[in-house]
């Protein structure tokens, strides 16, 4: 007989254990081995022994770290604002559109989204490579010397920066579309009833109506550069990798090339803490600027 | 000044006809009612005043000025709408005070007329709110507020009343009407609510299917509806109608009633054959003898101040009587009625009223 107990404590129960037991395993079960992993001095295979602070103070002397640090900041400030203000430009666009000329412009932009990176990464070099890209045949056709782009520091980030804006912003772009079409049309129509010019009644009604969207789409891409990994490593194939190093591509330095599992590990924490620090630091202080409003 | 007047105006949406060659005159002062089914094209008259729509053809000027191809914003026209669209994010006070400078008036300026607004319309104690802390109610208001600062010629509103609650929409009812006559300004509404159109209007233009059926006085329009159309769509519950003869009897023309009784109609135009006669359930009254109709009680609706009986007549379809309040019919009692003639409405087979003028 199936009880009352059962039915309304141990049925839900049974319901949840499958995604707990998936989520510990693959989530909670590997962030503790972390932790504990970044205070020994265990290869990238099997175990150490515990070194207490010394993986973190060691940490703290290498150069590397603050070149990672610095890259990544850079390549944050490059690409999350920036990417959102294109995504939004083009989402303004988009939405003045109708029926299907707005759907095959929105797919258009959205395509690169689901190329595959080592794609993005080939038709990149084929228009920026040093000795065969398009555009270096271009430059050659004004007059201007060439530019080895991911060979230089100076090019490098920026360069990656505008590929991953053509790369994610089709995501944004949905994300922004989505914001915009929730704001009424009556809205608009008031507006203009109210002798709100194009610039007013972007500046007083779609732009405080969209912040959260915004804001979420700051928080998103926010976390995501911070974790950027592919696309510098694959650029920096046959550079200065040394050079244009970001705090992923150090932890698998140190984890795969090196074979040092307890520092690798400390590093991984480090940034850990740091997305969560300025993701919360990033979120209050969007919440701030957009205190002036209530729902 | 600040009549309305659209002459030989049409619109199209794609390959479909909306208006079709309207021409009509709001006067200064005028609270005008649009009233009709939906699709019938109100709305689209109320957004072609505003701005909201283009116009195809013809032309349409706001207190003498013409403005089929001014921007919404340079109408001097207010609109109040179905669902209020105000500003979410701006505080009562802020919904007011964007229409104002958006025309770059001074900070003083738009503080008087806002208080002034907010006091005729005791809101007051709302203007630091947002529109999410106020219920239904008191957002019409806002919209109604943020209509009246801007001091436009004409004040345009879309079934304002249609998202409040019953008991809401009559006391708002009222509060419109007084507003209408301590502002004495022009206004457009539209409603598909009969009974708005009735209390509200100086005039009401009832539409159907994008073209003009009737333009009148409530009164007008209740009593000599000038189509059947008119006279199915006001009043509630809806006028009665019964196929009948019409008949020359020497010189005099009139109509043979379902009882074989003929009644003389001087006022009807009518050629030979059949006309429909339109009544409503409150002229009809129930008599002893000399009966124009006959029938039997089907069914009994009592509303308290009156009773509403179904008859089925013994010649004839269902129609509605009204009785008084304490009726003493029951279902299935023979009953014999009798028509007030000077209520009587006749419909050509085009639908077009048959009596010859409404004054007589």
């Amino acid at each position: 007989m199936i009880g009352k107990a059962f039915t309304s404590y141990w049925f839900p129960v049974l319901l949840i254990v499958p995604f707990l037991a998936i989520y510990g395993l693959i989530f909670i079960y590997p962030t503790i081995s972390m932790f504990v992993l970044s205070f020994t001095d265990a290869p990238l295979i099997g175990s150490g022994n515990f070194v207490g602070l010394s993986n973190y103070a060691r940490l703290f002397h290498d150069p590397r770290l603050l070149v990672a640090l610095w890259n990544t900041a850079y390549f944050v400030i490059l690409s999350v604002i920036p990417g959102a203000a294109v995504a939004l430009l083009i989402a303004l666009a988009v939405q003045r559109l109708s029926g299907r000329l707005q759907a095959a412009v929105l797919a258009l932009f959205f395509l690169p989204f689901i190329v595959p990176v080592s794609v993005v990464y080939l038709i990149w070099d084929w228009i920026l490579n040093y000795q065969f890209g398009i555009a270096m045949h271009w430059l050659d056709a004004l007059g201007i010397p060439r530019v080895p782009v991911f060979k230089t520091v100076t090019w490098f980030m920026p360069a990656v920066a505008l590929i991953t804006i053509w790369w994610t912003c089709g995501f944004s772009l949905l994300v922004f579309l989505a914001g915009l079409r929730a704001i009424p049309a009556e809205i608009y129509e008031a507006a203009a009833l109210d002798n709100a010019s194009r610039w007013t009644t972007f500046r007083r009604i779609t732009w405080p109506l969209l912040w959260p969207v915004t804001a979420l789409v700051l928080t998103i891409q926010l976390i995501l550069q911070l974790k950027i990994f592919d696309q510098v490593y694959l650029f920096s194939t046959g550079g200065r990798p040394n050079d244009t190093i970001v705090m992923v591509q150090y932890i698998f330095q140190m984890a795969f090339v090196d074979d040092h599992g307890g520092r690798a590990a400390a590093v991984a924490v480090t940034l850990f803490l740091i997305v969560i620090v300025v993701t919360l630091v990033e979120f209050q202080l969007l919440r701030l600027a957009g205190g002036g409003q209530k729902k | 000044m600040s009549d309305i007047k659209l002459s030989n105006v049409s619109k199209t949406f794609g390959i479909v006809s909306v208006i079709d060659d309207l021409t009509l005159t709001v006067k200064s002062g005028e609270f005008l009612v649009l009233l009709g089914p939906s699709g019938s094209g109100k709305t689209t008259i109320l957004r072609m005043i505003a701005g909201l729509e283009t116009i195809d053809k013809g032309t349409l000027e706001i207190g003498g000025q013409r403005c089929e191809s001014l921007p919404p914003g340079q109408r001097q026209v207010a609109m109040v709408f179905q669902n209020y669209a105000l500003y979410p994010h701006m505080s009562v006070s802020g919904n007011m005070a964007f229409g104002l400078e958006n025309i770059g008036l001074g900070k003083a300026e738009i503080a008087a007329r806002i208080a002034a607004a907010a006091k005729l319309l005791e809101m007051t104690s709302l203007l630091e709110r947002y529109p999410a802390q106020l219920s239904g109610g008191q957002r019409q208001r806002v919209a109604i507020g943020r209509a009246i600062v801007k001091q436009p010629k004409a004040f345009l509103f879309d079934e304002p009343l249609s998202n409040l609650d019953a008991a809401l929409r009559v006391r708002t009812r009222v509060e419109l009407a007084q507003l209408h006559q301590r502002l004495q300004s022009t206004v457009v509404y539209v409603t598909h609510d009969q009974t708005e159109a009735m209390t509200l209007a100086d005039r009401v233009v009832v539409l159907n299917s994008r073209h003009v059926e009737q333009i009148g006085t409530p009164m007008e329009i209740y009593h000599r509806p000038a189509t059947r159309f008119v006279a199915s769509f006001v009043g509630s519950p809806a006028m009665n109608f019964i196929q009948v003869k019409t008949k020359l009897n020497g010189k005099k023309i009139g109509i043979v009633a379902p009882s074989g009784k003929w009644i003389t109609l001087p006022n009807a135009s009518l050629g030979k054959g059949d006309v429909e006669l339109g009544i409503r359930p409150e002229s009809i009254s129930i008599v002893d003898r000399d009966a124009d109709a006959t029938g039997q009680v089907k069914i009994i609706e009592r509303l308290g101040e009156r009773t509403l009986l179904h008859v089925q007549l013994d010649k004839g379809p269902l129609i509605i009587v009204q009785d008084s309040g304490l009726s003493k019919l029951n279902i299935n009692s023979p009953v014999k009625l009798k028509f007030n003639v000077s209520q009587i409405s006749l419909f050509g087979p085009d639908g077009k009223s048959s009596l010859r003028s409404a004054a007589s």
